[in-house]
């Protein structure tokens, strides 16, 4: 099968903090994967991420992202790539406070400029009553629990249905019951749509639950 | 623009006191452009004005601020001889305004007359909406006296018609017929400070001849010295002149040449615009200074929304397009205040009867304001771009990552 994801990085360098990480860091991913990056703090999992999730560029090495190399792709690109492609499920403090639970939901459809489509209006409805958050659209997110703010984020993360779900301690914060909640939506994604999902955590527990496990180690 | 309202609506107006705080800066760099770019095409109107007298054999009267005048010593006698000595011996530009007088028009606003010789109306070269120049043969207590109007006197008084008045300085009661009609804002700048001027929409040229001059009162006579200006004359005239007037009246006149007049603008006004054009630089980095400052920490406050946005797809040059539109609104507003402000004061001046004062134009405002309002767009969008171009490099120096999430 092809690899969704071709990553062959020498190194991350963090100019003004003076050091570097990912050295050598090769991984490929296969669409329908579900693998999990574990490591100490400060390894480069969330600097992973956020190259895996086209949000950093600056990296010495090859990253192709759907058999093209990101790097020759425009900035404009890049950030429709984010919005119709990869969804991030963060955690739960990364929602708009000053928008309410269903803006903030919509927020990609902003940018895909498709917000009154019938079929994505059908779309959102059928993904809200999934995660049951009808009830809190019309909430600010300081009205409602972390676990009813980390469903929000998992719903934006998934509006676009996107081929790549990337996660970064997605069950921080949460209570056992939430946690659970939220890995069932994940899974459940990628068995419906054999979407690829990749999660960053510390959880042990979590990680096990995926089909494969990296773990990242500090550089020497 | 969906996008763009969204950022408005949404994410910068939730943070309206930052925003109310970048209305008011702007509203200030607004203003202080304006006003010093305003008095900068004012004082050049007023300059190009005065370069009409500022030639060879010309020279200006200027009544010394040392003079020291008796009542006793000036007396219609003695200044009737002057004109007589001046008629004899000088060609002479005089005119005179201020002599105010009511006179019935649609406006309810008091009537200045102003009293110009041929050499004066020549040099003046008044430009007439309706009508015919005037005409300086006539006789004053038999011929009707043609006279040009304002523009704010046409209606009630078109060209043909007749005006029936006690004359002001002659204290006749004289016919005046309207010969012509003089264009909207025809205005006369003050020697000595060009940036100042008073408008005739609400005047009467009256044209003087020398009967007119020996008839009239000590009122004109004083009046029409002060700015009386000798043409093809010289220094050795000039002085004469002076002496006989201080010997005659008491009065010390000096009468400046050309070289002086350039010299004392370029001393003086060139001075004072160049202090003007200092402070209003540095007052303007200022500001910008403050609204950068304003903006950054917006920023600052904003990040975690911009990176919201960032990861679910929005792109730098969507965002700099967001930065510009919202830039662009902020300096409409600015400006429509700023447009509002002019357009009362000019309106004030309707209100408050000033009739040296009040003009006409596109919503109130006239030329020198509208160059000065583009101007001032002008240097808007030099601050819009610096803002914006400051804070975009600012937010692309801050890495997008989902770790400002966590």
């Amino acid at each position: 099968m092809t690899s969704i994801i071709k990553l062959d990085i020498r190194k991350k360098t963090f100019k003004k903090k003076g050091f570097s990480i990912l050295h050598d860091f090769e991984l490929e991913v296969e669409p329908g994967e579900r693998l999990s990056i574990i490591g100490e703090s400060g390894v480069g999992k969330t600097s992973l991420l956020n190259i895996m999730g086209l949000l950093d560029t600056h990296y010495q090495g090859c990253y192709k992202l759907f058999g093209s190399s990101v790097k020759d792709l425009s900035q404009n690109k890049l950030a429709e790539w984010r919005n119709k492609k990869i969804g991030f499920v963060l955690q739960e403090s990364a929602l708009i406070n000053s928008l309410t639970i269903e803006d903030n939901i919509k927020l990609p459809l902003l940018y895909a400029n498709n917000e009154k489509d019938r079929a994505v209006q059908d779309h959102f409805k059928r993904i809200i009553y999934k995660i049951g958050i009808e009830p809190i659209l019309k909430k600010k997110p300081l009205e409602c629990s972390g676990g009813q703010r980390s469903r929000a984020v998992f719903a934006r993360a998934v509006m676009m249905n996107p081929q790549i779900i990337l996660s970064d301690e997605p069950t921080a914060s949460l209570d056992s019951k939430n946690k659970e909640n939220i890995i069932n939506l994940l899974f459940d994604m990628n068995k419906e749509f054999n979407t690829t999902v990749i999660t960053v955590t510390h959880d042990l527990d979590l990680a096990n639950r995926h089909e494969r496990i990296i773990t990242l180690e500090r550089n020497e | 623009m969906r996008i763009l309202r969204f950022f408005i609506t949404r994410i910068f107006l939730k943070r309206w006191i930052l925003v109310l705080g970048m209305i008011i800066l702007l509203f200030l760099a607004n203003y202080l452009s304006f006003t010093a770019a305003r008095s900068i095409i004012s004082t050049f109107q007023g300059f190009q004005q005065i370069e009409t007298l500022n030639q060879d054999g010309t020279f200006i009267a200027n009544l010394d601020p040392d003079s020291k005048a008796e009542d006793e010593t000036v007396n219609i006698d003695k200044t009737r001889k002057l004109y007589e000595y001046l008629h004899n011996n000088y060609t002479y530009a005089l005119q005179a305004d201020g002599f105010v007088t009511s006179l019935d028009n649609e406006h309810k606003m008091e009537v200045t007359f102003n009293y110009i010789n041929e050499e004066a109306y020549k040099i003046n070269q008044l430009r007439l909406s309706q009508g015919n120049h005037l005409n300086f043969i006539y006789q004053l207590n038999k011929d009707q006296i043609p006279v040009l109007v304002g523009a704010g006197l046409a209606k009630t008084y078109p060209v043909g018609s007749t005006i029936e008045i006690k004359d002001p300085v002659t204290q006749q009661l004289v016919n005046l017929n309207v010969q012509g009609v003089l264009k909207k804002n025809t205005y006369r700048s003050n020697f000595y400070a060009p940036n100042s001027k008073n408008y005739f929409n609400f005047s009467i040229f009256l044209p003087v001849n020398e009967e007119f001059i020996q008839s009239a009162g000590l009122d004109l006579h004083v009046n029409g010295l002060m700015d009386i200006a000798l043409l093809d004359s010289n220094e050795e005239e000039a002085m004469n002149l002076k002496e006989y007037i201080q010997e005659n009246l008491g009065m010390k006149f000096n009468f400046f040449t050309q070289q002086e007049n350039v010299d004392y603008f370029e001393e003086y006004y060139i001075y004072s615009l160049k202090i003007i054009c200092t402070i209003t630089l540095l007052l303007l980095l200022i500001i910008v200074c403050l609204a950068i400052w304003n903006n950054l920490i917006s920023i600052r406050l904003m990040i975690k929304d911009f990176t919201i946005n960032l990861v679910v797809g929005l792109s730098y040059s969507k965002l700099r397009a967001i930065f510009y539109g919202y830039f662009g609104l902020l300096i409409s507003i600015t400006l429509a205040l700023l447009f509002a402000l002019i357009a009362f004061n000019r309106y004030g001046f309707w209100l408050g009867k000033a009739n040296l004062l009040a003009t006409y134009g596109i919503f109130g405002l006239i030329s020198m304001d509208w160059i000065a309002l583009l101007i001032v767009l002008f240097i808007d969008l030099i601050i819009a771009f610096t803002i914006v171009e400051l804070t975009i490099k600012k937010i692309k120096r801050i890495p997008i990552s989902v770790g400002v999430l966590n």
